[in-house]
């Protein structure tokens, strides 16, 4: 069932001209310029500044995505990032409000995130049989869990040395505006690990095992080392999220990180990254990522309700996995008659 | 194959495992507590988890089709927050039209989801994310941004939340009566049966004449039609309708329910006792920690803890459960 | 005595709020962007209604804007959409004390003044908090009321919301100091503090186990209006000699709202939302106008209102203090559920 949900199945080699224009990337450039035209008429303040003002909170959830892309690449999920993100965040406050120079700060900040996610990858990897959901559910209680306990009956901590969380919201001016750091900073990650996925063998061998994890089990693929890897690599994404976090709110609370591995699911799968495993590539995913934020910046400049927002983020995904099935079933059903 | 007695079947099955567990549970907490050992206590346990009990069933047969349904929670509150509208400014008085107001929308809720899973082959995750955020935003909306309907404006409905029969309180019975049919419903309907063997194995199913897509259009509607009901339960119960009700739990406590109760994620395996006994650990839960008096702090984290305890629990014993009967076959 | 004071100043501030005087426009195109918790708060419809009609009286334009979720991190989203569109003012309601500083800052930083009420951000992420009540005399309001109802000895408890709301740790602080240090409540014993969540299903939960709990427990107070809600519900469902206090919606608590056995809240609490969000907005109006600077006990005149000054909060910043709580019981909650 799940085989006929691809949407570039090219059996027919047609000429990579029309073939990149009809790919799902391609329409996502279109639907990214499309955006942006649409909020420049809609929105009377959407403009490059506010744009590279408003950009770095949601791009701190791209790299979220962007390990995200590789788990749902596995036919797999992690919904644990967020409370990782809460529980990471938590730390840094600590850390830094211990006095630590703000090098530690990162370094304690990526650690606890990395165990987070070592923890994950260790009953993922010795338990292959558990559903990654519920795995990910417990921890998810566990870490959110844990921030709680941390930040005890106030429930909320706040940075007192905010000197190196401004430094993360450094920018960059560029003529055409200040350009955050933490935009080059995505891009970079984002293009190393698209070219990872795409072109290296690690990258083969993560879609061979989303395709049929059993193959690639007996073609020699090491699957429950690959598994680790990523899911460890999804709590240092998640720590590297809570920075540049804490780098917009100098303090971090109990619901902090609520929501944001729906968030980072949603921009991978209106990318064309398949949530059943072994389809789509990063660049798809990072293009839907700024077509969604600009979207929701646009529209949140005029106040449009916050529900909406949500509704016709909603509406969007269903309809970007569900029309391209329709049209392929139609078109089947058109050529068969 | 050799038959294996009744009395052996039972003891080695998942189950009876499970009713091991919540036995020793009761047990435990009343130990420390004797308050939790008391009918009284146990009635109010099942009225206060009634919604995720009732929504269960619904997540038992998405998830024996190897679906997921994360947007029942939005479903439950566009339906919740419908009728109590409906109380406050459509004249609605009738406890038994608001039921079915409540279930109709429900299962107009169900059947949308059912139809993109099924005819349009989209992902069930993705499909009810989408969903999720859909019928959350229709919720908002329906509530004019975000009013409530309080107690003064429901009229005679919360009666049925506290009203009983028989002795048992009426929540008790709906219960009872959802877990009574399903049962029935998965063993000997053939279209329970046929659940079962569209989730052990879609193409098999497929073959030998089943409907696969309007199989899995049945299920989401049934998950439709529970959540509106619960939908309306929860208004009963809580005399309050707001339309970010079970907005941070979402579907994941039932979800959590159903997987401890034995249901598997990849489809085909999973019974009605078990998703019982699977919501009677998640309710005891919350009702325990406080009664042991264990700090609200360390609540979330302990709760985690004993998921993720059960499950490893589960699978370790199925694995030894696999590895007897391979020993016995290989002799 | 105390009772009929507190009547008297509802009926004087339900006049005042009333006879709405045309004002010349002192706040003509001046916008005003106001941020609420979440939508679907019935308690911040109110005051943000009531805030909208008196900043529109005033000549300014109010856009109130609500957060996705209720949730610091959902806020932070609005006020960055908030900065783009330079506002003059951003009257906020904050989800978390501390995680709005950044963004906050950013927004005064760009000549945005900031002021708050309800629930207040840090002292370093605003310029002004708006407080519906001093949070000394609520939590004195709620533990007299507890004594009172316990008959002056014996056991009670405190139904919070999170155990991160800002709002509820400060009164519960109060009323724990209160508790302490003051010779009059040396006979109460309070036992350990259940926290809801703000959901009805945990709320009950949490009550339903302080019952098991304490079988000798006779007073619940429950700081939240859900909580005291779900509370309200259960203990009148049961018929329990538990009685109950705290703060509520007079809407919500009307059918449990009584001083007989049959009803299970003889009188709660609530401040005058109406008046909050009307002083809220023209505190912000003379903020904007330069008026005010929020500096400590400057003075200005807020319309009908009459005369405020600026005091210390409790926190280290400035606020401006609306009145005294007050108290909702048989007698007055059918006229009040009308209105909120």
């Amino acid at each position: 069932m799940a085989g006929k949900s691809g949407r570039t199945i090219n059996n027919v080699p047609e000429s990579s001209a029309k073939r990149m224009i009809l790919s799902w990337e391609g329409i996502l450039v279109l639907v990214l310029i499309g955006v942006n035209i649409f909020c420049a008429f809609f929105s009377d303040v959407y403009n490059v500044a506010n744009l590279l003002r408003q950009m770095p909170y949601y791009l701190a959830e791209m790299f979220l995505m962007i390990i995200m892309a590789y788990i749902l690449v596995l036919g797999e999920i992690d919904i644990s990032v967020g409370a990782t993100v809460c529980l990471c965040a938590t730390v840094s406050c600590i850390v830094c409000n211990a006095g630590a120079p703000f090098i530690v700060v990162i370094l304690a900040t990526l650690v606890t995130g990395t165990l987070c996610g070592a923890l994950n990858a260790l009953i993922l990897t010795i338990f292959t049989e558990l559903p990654p959901m519920i795995v990910t559910l417990a921890t998810q209680i566990i870490f959110r869990g844990i921030a709680e306990i941390v930040l005890g009956s106030g429930g909320s901590i706040s940075a007192s040395n905010t000197q190196g969380f401004k430094l993360l919201s450094t920018k960059v001016n560029l003529g055409f505006g200040k350009v955050p750091i933490i935009l080059f900073l995505v891009l970079i990650v984002g293009i190393i690990f698209a070219i990872v996925l795409g072109k290296s063998t690690f990258g083969r061998r993560v879609y061979a095992i989303g395709t049929n994890r059993l193959a690639a089990h007996y073609s020699g693929i090491h699957v429950q080392k690959i598994r680790f890897i990523i899911y460890t690599m999804m709590g240092t994404a998640a720590a590297i999220c809570a920075l540049f976090y804490v780098s917009s709110s100098y303090g971090a609370n109990t619901t902090t990180g609520n929501g944001y591995e729906m968030d980072a699911i949603a921009m991978a799968v209106f990318g064309g990254i398949s949530s059943t495993g072994g389809k789509g590539n990063l660049a798809g995913g990072i293009l839907s990522a700024f077509a969604i934020v600009c979207l929701r910046v646009g529209l949140g400049q005029k106040n449009v309700h916050a529900q909406v927002v949500l509704l016709i983020v909603g509406a969007l995904l269903v309809a970007a996995v569900a029309l391209p099935n329709i049209i392929g079933s139609l078109r089947r059903a058109v050529k068969k008659s | 194959m050799k038959q294996k007695s009744t009395l052996k079947k039972l003891l080695g099955s998942r189950e009876f495992l499970l009713l091991v567990i919540v036995i020793a549970m009761f047990l435990i907490v009343s130990a420390i507590n004797p308050a939790f050992f008391s009918f009284k206590a146990i009635s109010d346990m099942m009225k206060n988890n009634a919604v995720t009990m009732v929504m269960a069933l619904g997540m038992l047969c998405v998830m024996l089709v190897g679906g997921i349904d994360i947007s029942c929670m939005s479903a439950l509150a566009l339906s919740a927050m419908s009728i109590g509208m409906l109380f406050k400014y459509g004249g609605l008085t009738s406890t038994i039209l608001a039921f079915l107001i409540a279930t109709a929308i429900g299962t107009a809720c169900g059947f949308v989801v059912g139809l993109i899973i099924s005819r349009a082959d989209v992902p069930p995750i993705i499909a009810t994310m989408g969903f999720m955020y859909i019928w959350r935003a229709l919720g908002y909306l329906v509530s004019f941004g975000g009013e409530w309907a309080g107690a003064n404006v429901l009229g005679d409905f919360p009666n049925f939340g506290t009203g009983s029969l028989l002795g048992l309180n009426n929540l008790v019975w709906v219960i009872i009566i959802a877990y009574v049919i399903f049962f029935i419903f998965m063993k000997w309907f053939r279209l329970g049966r046929k659940i079962y063997a569209v989730g052990s194995n879609p193409e098999a199913a497929q073959v030998s004449g089943i409907n696969v897509r309007n199989i899995k259009l049945l299920v989401y509607t049934v998950m439709g039609v529970l959540s509106g009901l619960s939908g309306a339960l929860y208004v009963a119960t809580y005399a309050s309708a707001q339309p970010n009700m079970n907005e941070t739990t979402g579907a994941m406590d039932i979800i959590a329910a159903c997987v401890i109760g034995g249901v598997s994620m990849s489809g085909g395996r999973g019974t009605v006792i078990g998703v019982l006994l699977g919501s009677f650990i998640m309710a005891m839960i919350p009702k325990a920690l406080p009664l042991l008096h264990i700090d609200a702090l360390w609540q979330n984290t302990i709760k985690g803890v004993l998921i993720l305890v059960v499950v490893v629990v589960n699978a370790v014993l199925q694995r030894v459960a696999d590895r007897n009967a391979l020993s016995r076959r290989e002799m | 005595m105390k009772k009929t004071l507190i009547g008297a100043a509802v009926a004087g501030l339900m006049v005042l709020g009333t006879a709405a005087t045309a004002f010349a426009g002192s706040a003509d195109g001046m916008k005003i962007a106001l941020v609420g918790k979440s939508a679907g708060n019935a308690f911040f419809e109110i005051a943000a209604s009531s805030f909208v009609e008196a900043a529109e009286a005033e000549g300014a334009t109010v856009d109130v804007v609500y957060p996705e979720a209720a949730t610091a991190d959902a806020q932070i989203k609005v006020l960055d959409n908030l900065i783009s569109q330079a506002p003059d003012a951003i009257c906020i309601s904050a989800n978390d004390v501390n995680a709005l500083q950044a963004k906050l800052e950013e927004a005064m930083d760009a000549g945005i003044k900031v002021s708050s009420f309800d629930s207040a951000p840090n002292p370093d992420s605003r310029q002004i908090f708006i407080n519906q009540a001093g949070t000394k005399a609520v939590g004195q309001a709620l533990m007299d009321a507890v004594c009172d109802l316990a008959g002056g000895e014996g056991q009670w408890a405190i139904l919070s919301a999170t155990s991160q709301a800002a709002n509820q740790n400060a009164w519960i602080a109060v009323m724990e100091d209160l508790a302490a240090n003051d010779e009059k409540y040396a006979n109460l014993e309070e036992v350990p503090i259940a926290y809801g969540d703000d959901e009805p299903q945990k709320s009950t939960d949490q009550t339903q186990a302080l019952l098991d709990n304490y079988p000798d427990l006779k007073v619940i107070c429950a700081p939240t209006t859900v909580g005291i809600a779900a509370a309200a519900k259960l203990l009148q469902d049961s018929g329990s000699a538990v009685k109950l206090t705290g703060l509520g919606l007079p809407s919500e608590m009307k059918e449990y709202t009584g001083a007989d056995d049959a009803h299970s809240c003889p009188y709660f609490y609530l401040w005058d939302m109406q008046g909050l969000g009307k002083l809220s907005a023209l505190t912000t109006i003379a903020l904007v106008n330069g008026d005010i600077t929020g500096a400590l006990d400057e003075t200005f005149t807020a319309g009908d209102l009459g005369e405020y000054t600026i005091t210390e909060a409790d926190d280290g910043g400035t606020e401006v203090v609306l009145g005294l709580p007050l108290e909702f019981n048989e007698e007055n909650i059918e006229e009040m559920a009308k209105l909120y």
